[in-house]
């Protein structure tokens, strides 16, 4: 079943014509049965993997330079941990043979939809909005640095967050950035005491609560290399 | 799956605009679609999501035309593509200064400075913060403004809403959703909301009520754990075990930019006629950020609409003057 409304499908599609330059791959480490009624003991569960799929495949159909490539996490360990997978659903990026450092852990459903296009777009023209400050300050970066956002699909201010993230990211590889979908992975909820979103985590050491400003973020990053 | 957003298209934008809204919310749009068919260069800025605080509201069930109620999100959306049916551009920025230049209203953003003759304020309003011990710290850790944000996070948990207008109540009905119980503590003894919406919370077992009551102070180890509430009628002060606090006790306008430019009244609204003329020719506001007895979604589209006219007719007056 077609998850986009046909008007949308159209003006996605013409989005990505417009606006697509190189080609994307979109890599998805999922389970297997997914979908599947099949109950598999010693599986895990991840409710939102199939719809994630579906999301997806609907997504790359609108495009040529879009592709999809879906993993199984269980089967396919080594190249999970190659990418430092480490939950599902996990949607990745490569481009020109380069798998990036940002990454969406959960559904990308809701408000994130569009966070999901937008990164696409960014990817695939190899440019990003941020401001050149911040491209400057990224630049200057000499130790890696991980901001996880945690998100749910219904947080207008959410994807704010996130792109900023992934933006970072597209800019120095030395910044690995994660969507997390919060009602999908509660341990990580819990661990990183979440009970309100955005929240990012900078190198589990500092939490950034709300969709702040691009300036004031690159300072919580500053602050948070320093620690 | 309930809704996949669909992300805008950036777009040139000319540096040289007819008219410029400040602010997406419902009004900024309606203002928009005004202005778009009276073919007016029109360009709309919006530093957050477009939908303005309507976008928070899970579902809306007094919008007039739609009896089975309509999602906030919706509405914004179809809002949005109707202004942009008719011309109105979407700028995603935050406005740093408006300031006068002759007839130009000379509008900074993060995203580069524009001008137009005529400029319509559509802020809006944010919450009202309590102000008491705990509020800014636990943030995030159990306090929240956005209930369809943060809901999901109290499955089966105890949660208060603070307040006892329209936007408490229907946000208490909402977190019945997830939360086992949900406490609406308010400083009077009766509700403020609608009566239907009163009636739908006194009927809902989830829900129950402390009235006379307000909130001292929020405290926890590193999240929400307990309030510190006080009896108004008896002054007694009494600890009050939650998992979460959702805050509703009202809004406040966003005009700290406008402040030294307009004219607002003593709780920082702008003042306005009934053709929504501030004190500054040129220069109207709409909806939430103004001095109105309403404030509602149905009054915001009203406000928008007399708005976009009102710039027009402005427009039409200073060229007929040879003004610009």
């Amino acid at each position: 079943m077609a998850l986009l409304r046909d008007e949308d499908r159209k003006y996605l599609e013409n989005l990505f014509k417009e606006n697509l330059k190189d080609k994307v791959k979109i890599i998805l480490f999922s389970e297997k049965s997914s979908g599947s009624k099949l109950y598999i003991p010693g599986r895990i569960e991840c409710p939102y993997c199939q719809q994630t799929r579906e999301i997806l495949e609907e997504v790359v159909s609108l495009s040529e330079l879009l592709e999809l490539e879906v993993h199984d996490f269980l089967a396919e360990e080594i190249l999970a941990k190659k990418y430092g997978i480490d939950k599902i659903p996990a949607i990745l990026f490569q481009k020109d043979d380069e798998v990036l450092n940002l990454r969406f852990f959960g559904i990308p459903s809701g408000y994130e939809f569009s966070t999901l296009i937008e990164d696409i777009v960014d990817i695939s023209r190899g440019e990003t909005h941020l401001s050149e400050k911040t491209k400057n300050f990224l630049k200057t970066l000499t130790k890696p640095v991980h901001i996880q956002v945690f998100v749910t699909p219904t947080c207008p201010y959410c994807p704010r967050a996130v792109r900023l993230a992934h933006q970072m990211a597209m800019e120095n590889k030395l910044i690995t950035a994660d969507m997390i979908e919060a009602i999908e992975f509660p341990h990580l909820a819990e661990k990183y005491q979440v009970s309100g979103v955005p929240k990012s985590i900078i190198n589990e050491t500092v939490e950034v609560e709300g969709a702040v400003p691009e300036d004031i973020f690159v300072e919580y990053v500053k602050s948070a290399i320093k620690a | 799956m309930d809704f996949l957003l669909i992300p805008r298209k950036e777009e040139e934008i000319e540096k040289e605009q007819d008219v410029i809204i400040i602010g997406g919310g419902p009004a900024g749009l309606t203002a928009g679609i005004y202005t778009g068919r009276a073919r007016l260069k029109t360009l709309l800025i919006e530093e957050s999501s477009i939908g303005g605080l309507a976008s928070l509201t899970a579902t809306i069930e007094n919008y007039p035309g739609f009896p089975e109620g309509i999602t906030g999100k919706e509405l914004s959306r179809r809002l949005e593509e109707q202004a942009k049916k008719f011309g109105t551009k979407i700028l995603d920025a935050k406005v740093l200064s408006l300031t006068l230049d002759g007839i130009w209203k000379i509008v900074e953003t993060t995203k580069g400075i524009y001008r137009a003759p005529s400029v319509i304020i559509c802020s809006g309003t944010k919450p009202k913060k309590l102000g008491i011990p705990g509020e800014r710290e636990f943030l995030g850790k159990g306090v929240s403004y956005c209930a369809v944000c943060d809901g999901a996070f109290f499955i089966g948990k105890k949660v208060a809403v603070v307040g006892g207008g329209d936007a408490a109540v229907e946000e208490a009905l909402y977190l019945t959703h997830f939360a086992e119980e949900v406490y609406i503590i308010h400083r009077r003894d009766e509700l403020r909301a609608e009566k239907i919406t009163q009636e739908k919370a006194f009927s809902n077992p989830k829900i129950k009520f402390l009235w006379s009551h307000i909130v001292k102070k929020i405290e926890g180890d590193k999240k929400v754990e307990r309030l510190i509430l006080e009896d108004l009628k008896t002054k007694e002060e009494k600890i009050f075990p939650v998992d979460g606090v959702f805050i509703y006790i009202g809004l406040t306008p966003q005009t700290e930019l406008y402040s030294s430019l307009l004219k607002l009244d003593e709780n920082g609204f702008i003042i306005t006629d009934e053709n929504m003329q501030t004190s500054v020719p040129g220069i109207f506001a709409a909806g939430d950020v103004r001095v109105k007895s309403l404030r509602q979604i149905v009054t915001a589209l009203s406000d928008g609409a007399i708005a976009g006219v009102s710039a027009t007719k402005y427009l039409e007056e200073i060229k007929f003057k040879g003004g610009i």
